[in-house]
């Protein structure tokens, strides 16, 4: 199974296209098989993964154009490990639970392709590659919100596929520049990440390609002020859209900047801190309040999503392997609550053909099943401790606080604000009479409904508890990869930050990157 | 004596009467015979050029030029004859099917 | 050893777990009887920890399996069994054993029956986790769980609809619910950042660790611990400004106000300023331990002047628990932790008791709530108005009752300390306390019969019921007996929580303690010939009265809710909404349209250059060549 990552990438490709000539009938439970393999391959990888190895494992490099050293080159590490598995098991869950029934196969084959482009850019290592699969995952997207979306699902499309397009444009300008700066330097073309990691740039190089390949990164993150395309999106796409952008197209973002932007530019990743936590304490404080005035069940969440954006943008940028790790952990958390969260509003909404909050109220009564997996949720989103939530939230902030004790309060009023607008939904969906008409006749979840969403509720609970599986590789990446920048940055006030971030107050050094250990 | 320059300007001139022929003119037909005195006057630079640098490469592309507007005018007129059968008018303002 | 503290520990939440099979089925008796017998499990576990500690001053130290660990940060699961905690445990593990009891009957016709019990069975697993740990870290999550059964049990009869405030000041139990549990945030907020900078300046979370760094750590690290944990401390524990949730989350069930809001849960304030004793001990921080004892005293005089005037019994009970925690902290800030610690237990057994007996005046009224309708009870409920006379006593503090002799400590330990004006404060509000509780009992058990021309039929409630209660109703009156006793063995702890009076004070303590018993009755005479009395001179209501200013303030609490209300809801509702509308699709929203909008507008503005004419399209090739050849040209010049 040397080749696991290139399977992982192209059997859902293939069965996607394979899948054109399966009945309409059949195709479901096709599609649930398909995900279901993959989804155990990503076991099989996670099992295979060598955990005391921080590096890249599973690597496949074949030389696509040997001129500009450009090649098909993947990997694995502790980082990408668990968005690879969380991204196959969001596949699977949202398909499984999925009850869209018009055009059930173009919708699924559409999903094998976008799961092959997900896989593909978080095992990518070769920028062009990289580039290939991200701009790709565009594609089904566009189509799931286009033709299966609510009554502006064309102008979400468009602005979805032009606003992400436009960043990724810069990315790649960027990715050509530094390509050019590393044939420059060396004599020789290359693509590869890893060959750019070795490259020591000066410090105004290392801003203008941070700030590139930001804007690429920060538009899918969605950062404050790029993030105007999500409730749109959003707001328009069918459930399973939802789940898969919030899920998982959104970690394309954060991952980025782990992947790209830390280890790339670590001078202008230091500098770029305060005006990074700036822009997301805006998306933790201001879009909370937004959440918080929604009359629409669905937006809620999705501006909450942008809140939880923020906390993670802020611990990928405390530089110490706190916040670091954390922050990766958070973005697992993220995925898996929010995409249940978008799929339990898509099963009331395919109840009752609406989301706005004031047609409900009292929902508890009826539909206990829904009460309680909707308050498990709820509670991890908003950080309870022994839930998946709790672990990301408290590491991104403690590692910030080292940082910024000021930053890490004011984002630390996440976990009230959090609370604000979530006890708000659950109060106006939940509790209180139940005096409208419609609802007094409406079905608890099914049994496909149900058991979709068990095991994401198992999971909520079983990392809330024992985090160790997850976070050990986590931190053993981590901490290679803040080792690996502080060796590399080449400004003092750089090589400072990230040695401060990581040793107590005392001056006892902890970092084992410092050397040592 | 009558040197390079003199050639240039000839060929300048005949080149502007061509031009202003392409931008004046409505008829198509005319506007071919206008591009045919564009590109002989760019015949009689070419010649008068590589006679001075004693380089036949210039003639031989004017044979060229010469050969490739024969052949333009072949296939030209052909496209005018059809255009004339099926709307019977070859004036330009009467063929704006591709207005944006 | 080991196996009873698991046992202490993890009994509740089987019991919670058993109750939740159920919890969507029909009411079954044996899931209450199976839960209140998991909780005496850890009852007795928590015991015979307690007689260990007791005989061999062995401490426990057991750690389960780790938790989170990144980078240098690692935290387990670990427990300690020590003189504070097995405090603790025993406490929280005998309240909640008699709480489960009762709540067989008080919730007998509740059709939610079995849910309930497996809130309560896992309210009391959070509570166990909140004592029982051993880091920092552990203790919040008790802490959030703790909230979040709190959460639940407020809102236990979610399906209840908003009521104006005016109507009812609490407005419905899934509001009270959401308010208790976002005050409680705000308060976590402080924890969270106390945890992260006890953290970044030892190294560990762990109790002993920390406390271990105190003495090399700088005094604005201190100062800011200290006064971070006590913001966590003062939300739970509901003291000012956070303190409006506790009487609104009397919307909740009666037991549940009972358990967690009088005996367990709001007393975990109190026990975190104990367990962190040793921090705030330090004499750097004597500035944060003064204002905490400032901040309670003053708590315990306006919780007490609040219930002074109320008239809804379970509202009156949350005044004076809120008040009684505002002397617990008193005596934290003071320096006295292990008094504090002691009157925690006294409060908790004879407030629980006094709540179980506001529960059967519920239970017998139809939920009605109103003193003014109630009157001359003890004919029909002799042994509630005995059980609640008796705590009645006790909160008031008559020796020999529990209540004297820890409150009676406070008190001296204010005048052992100097601090006059708190001393003062406190005996003020002995008296007040001791009033507006027989005000209580007499309006509902004394007086005129009010409440049968309205057309209520009081029956007693179930006798296992008032079984159950005996046991607090001991405790109640012996506990104080033990202070001595409980001294000694506490003392164990360390240097920190000894804590003695000057020779001087002891001189005077007798005086002292007459001249607080001398007040005490003296109220409670003054409550009697008020409302106690039958016949001609009987209480009447005055309307009037209830017009005057004071009256208003007070019954309006100082209109703090009001001003929460006008100037922090409203006002974040708006600028929500503002951010929404005005900001996000107005501004930032429409930015980006613009640009789109100016590419798109842009081109169909040019479209007209595609005339589809051939020789305009000449012209236009002749323009750009002429402009091409004049560019190169002119950079031909001057280049």
């Amino acid at each position: 199974m040397e080749n696991i990552l290139s399977i992982l990438v192209f059997f859902p490709a293939v069965a996607g296209l394979l899948g054109f000539v399966v009945t309409k009938e059949s195709i479901r439970a096709y599609g649930i098989a398909v995900t279901l393999v993959v989804f155990l391959l990503t076991l099989w990888l996670w099992f295979s993964f060598d955990m005391n190895n921080p590096g890249i494992q599973f690597v496949e490099m074949i030389p696509l154009i040997p001129d500009f050293g450009i090649s098909y080159y993947l990997g694995a590490d502790g980082i990408s490990l668990f968005i690879i598995v969380m991204t196959a098991l969001m596949t699977l869950i949202g398909m499984a639970s999925m009850g869209e029934t018009k055009n059930i196969k173009n919708m699924i084959i559409s999903l094998l392709f976008l799961e092959m482009t997900m896989i593909g850019v978080f095992v990518a290592l070769d920028a062009i590659i990289f580039y290939l699969f991200w701009e790709l995952s565009l594609v089904p997207m566009l189509y799931i919100i286009g033709a299966w979306g609510g009554p502006l699902r064309v102008y979400a499309s468009i602005k979805f596929f032009l606003y992400t397009f436009t960043g990724s444009l810069l990315m790649l300008v960027g990715m050509l520049f530094m390509a050019y700066i590393y044939h420059n330097l060396t004599g020789v073309w290359s693509f590869a990440v890893t060959d750019w990691y070795a490259l020591v740039l000066p410090v105004d190089y290392q801003i203008w390609l941070f700030a590139a390949f930001f804007i690429g990164f920060a538009i899918k993150v969605p950062m404050f002020p790029f993030h105007t395309w999500i409730p749109y999106a959003h707001g328009q796409a069918p459930t399973i859209g939802s789940v898969i952008l919030a899920a998982i197209l959104l970690k394309m973002g954060t991952y980025g900047f782990v992947r790209f932007s830390l280890p790339l530019f670590p001078d202008a990743s230091v500098m770029a801190i305060t005006p990074i936590a700036v822009l997301s304490l805006i998306m933790v404080v201001y879009t909370a309040m937004i959440a918080y005035a929604q009359k629409d069940m669905k937006q809620v969440i999705a501006y909450s999503s942008v809140s939880h954006m923020g906390i993670i943008m802020l611990g990928l940028f405390a530089m110490n392997a706190e916040g670091l790790g954390g922050s990766i952990f958070q973005m697992l958390s993220h995925g898996i609550v929010s995409g249940a969260l978008f799929m339990l509003v898509g099963m009331i909404y395919d109840r009752r053909h609406t989301k706005l909050l004031s047609e409900f109220g009292g929902l508890a009564s009826v539909m206990p099943k829904f009460a309680i997996i909707f308050g498990v949720m709820l509670m991890a989103s908003v950080g309870l401790p022994l839930t998946i939530g709790f672990v990301g939230e408290f590491l991104v902030l403690l590692g910030f606080y080292k940082v910024s004790p000021m930053i890490t309060i004011i984002a630390g009023t996440s976990i009230i604000l959090g609370a604000v607008y979530m006890l708000r939904v659950m109060k106006l969906a939940f509790f209180g009479p139940l005096n409208n008409e419609a609802n007094q006749k409406l079905k608890d979840l099914n049994a496909r409904e149900t058991w979709s969403l068990v095991p994401l509720v198992a999971i909520v609970i079983w990392l809330g508890v024992y985090p160790k599986p997850v976070l050990e590789p986590i931190n053993n990446s981590v901490n290679a990869l803040l080792a690996f920048m502080d060796e590399k940055a080449i400004t003092k006030e750089a090589k400072d930050m990230i040695h401060v971030s990581n040793s107590f107050e005392s001056g006892r050094p902890t970092l084992s990157i410092a050397g040592g250990k | 004596m009558i040197g390079l320059s003199h050639y240039l300007i000839v060929s300048a001139i005949i080149f502007s009467i061509g031009l202003i022929g392409v931008l004046r003119r409505r008829n198509l037909l005319m506007l071919f015979f206008a591009t045919e005195i564009m590109l002989n006057a760019v015949n009689i630079a070419f010649a008068a050029i590589s006679h001075y640098y004693n380089d036949l490469t210039g003639q031989m592309f004017a044979f060229f030029i010469i050969a490739i507007a024969a052949s333009e005018v072949a296939v030209g007129l052909g496209i005018l004859i059809v255009l004339y059968k099926k709307h019977g008018s070859l004036d330009l303002d009467d063929l704006a099917s591709m207005r944006g | 050893m080991e196996n009873l503290v698991y046992i202490a520990l993890f009994a509740p939440f089987a019991g919670s777990l058993f109750a939740s099979l159920f919890g969507m089925k029909e009411r079954e008796i044996f899931v209450g009887v199976v839960a209140s017998i998991l909780i005496f499990i850890s009852f007795l576990a928590s015991a015979l920890l307690a007689a260990n500690l007791y005989m061999t001053g062995e401490v426990i130290h057991v750690r389960m399996m780790d938790w989170i660990a990144v980078g240098d940060f690692n935290v387990g699961f670990g427990f300690v069994v020590d003189h504070i905690s097995v405090t603790m445990m025993s406490v929280v593990t005998l309240v909640s054993t008699v709480v489960h009891i009762y709540a067989i009957g008080y919730m007998d016709h509740d059709r939610s029956f079995n849910r309930f019990f497996s809130y309560l069975s896992a309210f009391v697993f959070s509570m166990m986790i909140l004592v029982m740990s051993d880091n920092f870290l552990g203790l919040f999550i008790g802490w959030e769980g703790v909230g979040v059964c709190s959460w639940l049990l407020v809102g236990f009869w979610y399906h209840k609809e908003d009521k104006p405030k005016e109507e009812n000041p609490s407005i419905s139990p899934s509001w009270a619910a959401n308010e208790a549990f976002i005050m409680n945030r705000i308060a976590d907020l402080g924890m969270l950042i106390g945890i992260f900078i006890l953290y970044w300046n030892t190294g560990s979370l762990r109790y002993d660790e920390v406390f271990a760094q105190l003495p090399y750590l700088s005094e604005t690290v201190l100062a800011g611990a200290a006064i971070a944990l006590f913001i966590g401390a003062m939300g739970k524990s509901a003291q000012f400004p956070l303190h409006t949730w506790l009487t609104d989350a009397m919307e909740g069930p009666t037991p549940v106000s009972a358990l967690i809001h009088a005996a367990t849960m709001v007393t975990a304030g109190v026990f975190l300023v104990v367990r962190s004793n040793p921090l705030y001990a330090m004499p750097e921080v004597s500035g944060v331990s003064m204002f905490i004892a400032s901040l309670g005293t003053f708590v315990a005089f306006y919780a007490a002047s609040m219930a002074l005037v109320e008239r809804d019994l379970k509202r009156i009970i949350a005044y004076s628990t809120l008040s009684q925690l505002g002397y617990m902290f008193a005596a934290a800030g003071l320096g006295a932790y292990w008094i504090a610690l002691f009157h925690l237990a006294a409060h908790a057994f004879f407030k629980a008791l006094l709540f179980l007996g506001g529960g059967n005046v519920m239970h017998a009224m139809n939920d009605e709530l109103d003193l003014f309708k109630m009157g001359n009870l003890k004919k029909e409920m002799r042994a509630t108005w005995l059980y609640m006379g008796f705590a009645s006593i006790a909160l008031a503090g008559l020796p020999p009752l529990a209540g004297f002799w820890s409150k009676d400590a406070i008190i001296e330990t204010a005048f052992n300390e100097q601090t006059y004006i708190l001393w003062f404060m406190l005996v003020v509000t002995a008296g007040m306390t001791a009033f507006y509780s027989f005000r209580q009992v007499f309006l509902s058990f004394h007086g005129e019969d009010r409440h049968t021309p309205l057309g209520f039929h009081p029956h007693e409630m179930y006798t296992f019921a008032l079984v159950a209660m005996f046991p607090l109703a001991v405790l109640a009156l012996i506990t104080g007996w033990f202070m001595s006793a409980y001294k000694v063995f506490i003392y164990h702890i360390g240097e920190s929580v000894q804590y003695e009076m000057s020779e001087h004070t002891h001189h005077l303590a007798i005086y002292l303690g007459l001249l607080v018993i001398f007040i005490v009755l003296a109220s409670i005479a003054y409550a009697y010939m008020k409302y106690a009395r039958t016949g001609d001179k009987a209480w009447k209501r005055d309307e009037a009265k209830e017009q005057g200013f004071f009256y208003k303030l007070l019954k309006n609490q100082y209109y703090v809710p009001k001003f929460y209300e006008e100037f922090i809801t409203k006002p974040y509702s708006m600028i929500s909404e503002k951010f929404w509308t005005g900001v996000d699709l107005k501004i930032v929203d429409a930015t980006v349209d613009n640009i789109a909008k100016f590419f798109y507008t842009t081109g169909d503005k040019t479209r007209s250059m595609q005339t589809g004419n051939l020789s305009n399209y000449l012209n236009w090739m002749a323009v750009g060549g002429v402009i091409l050849l004049a560019v190169a040209a002119v950079s031909a010049i001057f280049m």
